[in-house]
């Protein structure tokens, strides 16, 4: 979203760093939002109290409160903020804590100024208010319930890459892409882009591998009449299923499967193929 | 997705920055290019340094417009791949579809224009 003037919203920025206070105040400013700023949990918590804020933009460590408690007692008022976690803190027990608090996204310092403009952005669509179900908050398992909505997409993917972030670039990378093809395709397909359908996410972590299981609300599918898919395509021809979807109104895709394929280790499908799993093995 | 474009003789170059995916970055290419090509500007140069992330509706609307341009007679090359965006490349095998450059001045030199045209 982009139009500033309709995406205007009132944003409290609670950080201890006045440097960062300055500089994320004059980011959020110039792209339209009205933005106030305090340094500490209990003053934070006083401007939640006495007025109304869409966003808040939350530090984690803050000098006499942390950023959780006040991420619990902002969610916890009749009509809740959007909170967005920043924090330089990279245990998995932080994200998982936020994500069971409901935060909204979780960004990790330092990020690129863009960045937090396109988050805030983000959070005023009406997606936003959707929640995620956490049935499990470990490092080692964690599983969520979501509304099929891309937004909720976009949300999941980047709390499951926090945690996967101290892993090999090459296998981070492989694995967020797998990753983001497969939600795409359970939300899309098998959800309908229908935000009261749920998608079921389950990631575990073992020593030697990483295993996701994805399991969407659809009828599943038949893999032989995948023709609008590029698994279907001939050797020598990578791009005649664009064809078939063209005849059959499809959006430009199905890259998707073919993708995942090359990039993890494992990649089964249950018998009606609306759950899969893939692994990705670390040694 | 942020689109910053500039002609070299007949050479349209386009460059993205932001996310290349589903309703995020690949809806804002196809209007671009769709506007480009109905003014008859189809030879054209994508870089693609900085696109952040890529899916597969964003790969596929980069083929789809290719296709485009080239029924105009035309042709979509991209230059400075990331090296994640280059490997998705490779293993939907559309290495072999797109003309493929390090380099802006030989992306411009295979449409027949030299880089301070």
């Amino acid at each position: 979203m982009t139009d500033s003037a309709q995406s205007s919203r009132r944003v409290l920025l609670v950080d201890d760093d006045r440097a960062l206070r300055y500089a994320l105040t004059t980011l959020l400013t110039e792209a339209g939002h009205y933005v106030e700023s305090v340094g500490d949990g209990p003053d934070a918590l006083a401007r939640l109290r006495d007025d109304t804020f869409d966003i808040v933009l939350l530090d984690i460590g803050l000098p006499s409160m942390s950023g959780l408690d006040v991420l619990a007692t902002a969610r916890a008022r009749p009509t809740p903020p959007v909170v967005i976690m920043m924090t330089a803190d990279d245990t998995p027990e932080t994200l998982l804590q936020s994500v069971r608090g409901q935060a909204y996204r979780y960004l990790r310092k330092p990020f690129p100024p863009r960045e937090i403009v396109d988050v805030v952005n983000d959070a005023v669509g009406p997606g936003a208010a959707l929640s995620i179900e956490v049935v499990s908050a470990r490092p080692e398992w964690l599983e969520l319930v979501a509304p099929c909505t891309l937004e909720m997409a976009d949300r999941i993917q980047s709390f499951v890459m926090h945690l996967d972030a101290k892993l090999p670039e090459d296998v981070r990378e492989a694995v967020a892409q797998a990753f983001r093809e497969l939600l795409t395709n359970a939300i899309e397909w098998g959800g309908k882009l229908d935000p009261s359908r749920k998608v079921r996410i389950s990631c575990v972590r073992a020593k030697r591998m990483l295993f996701y299981r994805i399991a969407d609300p659809g009828k599943g599918f038949d893999i032989d009449g995948l023709r609008h898919a590029a698994i279907s395509n001939p050797d020598g021809d990578p791009i005649r299923h664009l064809l078939v979807r063209e005849e059959q109104g499809l959006r430009p895709g199905g890259f998707g499967l073919a993708m995942t394929r090359s990039l993890v280790d494992e990649l089964i499908y249950n018998e009606a193929r609306n759950e899969v799993v893939f692994v990705k093995y670390l040694d | 997705m942020h689109i910053d474009e500039r002609h070299v003789a007949d050479v349209t170059i386009l460059h993205l920055a932001g996310r290349l995916e589903l309703e995020e970055g690949d809806l804002v290419l196809r209007d671009k290019v769709n506007d480009l090509v109905a003014k008859g500007r189809v030879k054209l140069i994508l870089d693609l340094k900085d696109v952040t992330r890529l899916d597969s509706a964003g790969i596929g609307m980069l083929v789809s417009k290719y296709l485009s341009a080239r029924q105009r007679g035309g042709s979509i090359k991209l230059v400075h791949l990331t090296r994640h965006s280059d490997h998705l490349l490779d293993i939907t095998r559309l290495a072999t579809v797109f003309e493929i450059f390090e380099d802006e001045a030989d992306a411009l030199k295979s449409f027949g224009v030299e880089a301070g045209a």
